[in-house]
C-alpha cells in the first residue's frame, strides 16, 4: 500500500499542474486516475468499472473560470485507490469520494492564492528582460505549490485510509449500506441539473426531454443519442438562419422603402 | 494552413505562431491565480514572438508587462485572442501603434470569448465526448481512455485553427464573427444538442427505484413496474428537475443537494421505500 499511496500522491500532483490546456480536464476525469490506478494494482477491469462510474457522477461539473464545486481529480485519487483496495462497489465508492471532492476546492482554492506569488516574481523578471525566470514562474513554481499542497493529504489518506474504510464498512447495517448506494444512484443528476442550468434556455429546455424519453422508451445507448441529437441541432441552425434571413429580407425591405440606401457596410 | 497563415513581408513565420501556440496550451492552466488568472501563462507563451521583434531592452521590458496584465478566457477559442496580440505587436514593432491599445483589444475580447468557449466547449463537446468515453467503459473496458484523449485532439486542432485566424484577421477577427450572428446560431445549436444529450445522460446514469410490492389476483406486482408502464424513468426525471430547479432559484449551492440526497437516501432505505 506504501507503493500505491505514493503513486496516489504523485498522480494528484501532476494532474493538478494541468499540463496542456484541454488535457487538464481528462487527466482529473476519474477514468483516466482508474487507468492509472488499474495498472498499478494490475486489474484493468475493476479499475474501469469504478473511474466509469464515479465519472458519471462528475459529469456535468463544468464551470466558468476553472471553479468547480468538486475536485474530481481528488476525490478519484483517493476514492478510486482506496475502493479497489477494500472492493467496494462502484455507488459506495462514489459515495466515499464526495468529501475528498470537497478537500480539493479547499486545496485548489489555496493553490490560487498562493500562485499570486508567481505573478510577482513573473513582474520582477519582466524588468530583467529574465526569460528564464518568467518560465519559472509559468511552470515550476505551481508544480511546487501542488506538489506541497496535494501530495501530504492524498499519501495520507490512501496509505491509512483503506483498513480504517474497511473496518468502518464492516460495522455498518444493511438499510445504511443500502442507502449509501442509492444515493450513488441518484448523485449523478446533481452534476446533470447542474449543466441543464448553464446551458439550458427555456427555448431549447425541450431537448432535454426527447434525449431522455428517447432513452426510456427505446432503451439506446448515449451513442446512439448522439446519432439523432447531431442531425436535430444542424436543423435547429439552419433553420434559425432561414428564419433570420426572412426577417432581414422583411427588414431591407422596409428599409428601401424608407431610404435609397440599404446598405449598412462602410467599407 | 500553413503558409497562408502568416502575413506577406513579415518579420514572423508560420513557426513563430506555432510555438506560442503551444507554449500557451502547456503552460496557461498552471500559474493560475485569482489575483492575475492567465497571465503570467500568456506572457510566456508570448516571449519568443516579443523577443524577435523587439531588439531594443526597454521596448522588451514594456513588452512583456504588457502580457503581464490580468488577463483570463477559455483557453482553446481564447487561441484566437493570443493570434490577434501576436500580430498587433507585429504592427506596433514598425509602427506607432499604442501599446494600450494592445492590452484594451485582449482585455475587452477575453469576456465574450470566454462566453463562447464555455458553451460551444464546455457545454456541448466536452460532455459529448466525455461521456462516450464513460458509456464505453462502463462495462470494464479501458477503450474509454483513447476516447477521452480525443477530446484534446479535436480542441488543438480548433484552438491552431481560431490562432492563425485571429493573427490574419487581427482584432477584426472576434467582432465580426459576434455581429455576423453565426456564432449566436451556433451556441443555440450547441445547446440544442447539449440539452439532448443531458436528457439521454440522465435517463441512463441515473437510478432510483422503488421497493415496495403487493399481491394482485395471486401475483406479486412490484410498485416499480406499474410506474414503468405509466411513465418509464419518471422517478430519475423528477429528481433531476427538482435540482435544477434549486440550482435556478438559490444559485449553484452544491452541499445542500449533496446532503439532501445522501440523508433522504438514507431515510427512504430506513423506511423500505427504496
Amino acid at each position: 500500500m506504501l507503493l500505491i499511496a505514493i503513486v496516489a500522491g504523485l498522480w494528484a500532483t501532476i494532474q493538478a499542474w494541468r499540463p496542456g490546456y484541454g488535457t487538464h480536464e481528462v487527466l482529473f476525469q476519474p477514468l483516466i486516475t482508474a487507468f492509472i490506478f488499474g495498472i498499478a494494482f494490475g486489474d484493468m477491469h475493476t479499475a474501469m468499472i469504478l473511474g466509469s462510474a464515479i465519472g458519471m457522477m462528475y459529469i456535468g461539473l463544468i464551470a466558468p473560470g476553472s471553479e468547480l464545486p468538486q475536485d474530481m481529480g481528488l476525490a478519484g485519487s483517493i476514492g478510486i485507490p482506496i475502493a479497489m483496495q477494500s472492493g467496494m462497489d462502484a455507488q459506495t465508492a462514489m459515495v466515499l469520494a464526495v468529501p475528498f471532492g470537497v478537500l480539493g476546492v479547499f486545496i485548489n482554492q489555496l493553490r490560487r492564492i498562493i500562485n499570486a506569488n508567481s505573478a510577482h516574481r513573473a513582474d520582477k523578471f519582466a524588468l530583467t528582460c529574465n526569460e528564464k525566470g518568467i518560465q519559472h514562474a509559468a511552470l515550476w513554481y505551481p508544480l511546487a505549490v501542488n506538489f506541497v499542497l496535494r501530495f501530504p493529504p492524498v499519501f495520507i489518506a490512501v496509505y491509512f485510509g483503506s483498513t480504517v474504510v474497511q473496518s468502518f464498512i464492516a460495522m455498518l447495517p444493511a438499510w445504511v449500506l443500502h442507502g449509501i448506494s442509492v444515493a450513488g444512484g441518484v448523485l449523478p443528476a446533481m452534476g446533470l441539473a447542474l449543466i441543464i442550468t448553464l446551458i439550458g434556455r427555456p427555448s431549447v429546455m425541450p431537448f432535454f426531454f426527447m434525449g431522455f424519453f428517447l432513452i426510456e422508451f427505446s432503451g439506446l445507448s448515449t451513442l446512439a443519442a448522439a446519432c439523432f441529437g447531431i442531425p436535430l441541432a444542424i436543423v435547429v441552425v439552419l433553420m434559425s438562419k432561414e428564419n433570420q434571413d426572412n426577417v432581414m429580407k422583411e427588414v431591407k425591405v422596409l428599409v428601401a422603402g424608407s431610404r435609397d440606401d440599404d446598405d449598412d457596410d462602410d467599407e | 494552413m500553413s503558409e497562408t497563415a502568416v502575413k506577406k513581408e513579415s518579420k514572423l513565420t508560420t513557426k513563430d505562431l506555432w510555438i506560442v501556440f503551444w507554449r500557451w496550451w502547456w503552460a496557461c492552466e498552471m500559474s493560475n491565480s485569482y489575483e492575475r488568472m492567465q497571465s503570467v501563462s500568456y506572457c510566456f507563451a508570448m516571449i519568443p514572438v516579443l523577443k524577435k521583434l523587439y531588439t531594443n531592452k526597454e521596448d522588451l521590458v514594456e513588452a512583456l508587462q504588457r502580457h503581464l496584465v490580468f488577463f483570463n478566457t477559455e483557453g482553446n477559442i481564447g487561441m484566437s485572442i493570443l493570434g490577434i496580440s501576436v500580430g498587433m505587436e507585429e504592427e506596433k514593432s514598425v509602427s506607432s501603434l499604442p501599446g494600450d491599445a494592445i492590452i484594451s483589444v485582449k482585455t475587452g475580447l477575453m469576456g465574450p470569448v470566454a462566453g463562447i468557449g464555455d458553451s460551444l466547449i464546455g457545454g456541448a463537446v466536452r460532455p459529448l465526448i466525455f461521456s462516450l468515453a464513460l458509456t464505453a467503459s462502463a462495462n470494464g473496458s479501458v477503450i474509454g481512455v483513447p476516447i477521452m484523449f480525443l477530446y484534446v485532439v479535436v480542441t488543438v486542432i480548433l484552438g491552431w485553427f481560431l490562432m492563425c485566424a485571429g493573427y490574419r484577421l487581427g482584432k477584426d477577427a472576434v467582432a465580426s464573427m459576434l455581429e455576423s450572428g453565426w456564432i449566436n446560431r451556433i451556441i443555440t445549436g450547441a445547446s440544442v444538442l447539449g440539452l439532448f444529450m443531458m436528457g439521454a445522460l440522465s435517463a441512463t446514469t441515473i437510478s432510483l427505484k422503488l421497493a415496495g410490492s403487493y399481491v394482485s389476483a395471486g401475483q406479486t406486482v412490484t410498485i416499480q413496474s406499474v410506474l414503468d408502464g405509466l411513465i418509464p424513468g419518471l422517478l430519475p426525471l423528477i429528481v433531476v428537475m427538482a435540482i435544477y430547479l434549486f440550482f435556478k432559484k438559490k444559485g449553484q449551492k452544491f452541499l445542500p443537494v449533496i446532503i439532501t440526497i445522501i440523508a433522504g437516501a438514507l431515510l427512504l432505505s430506513l423506511l423500505g421505500i427504496v
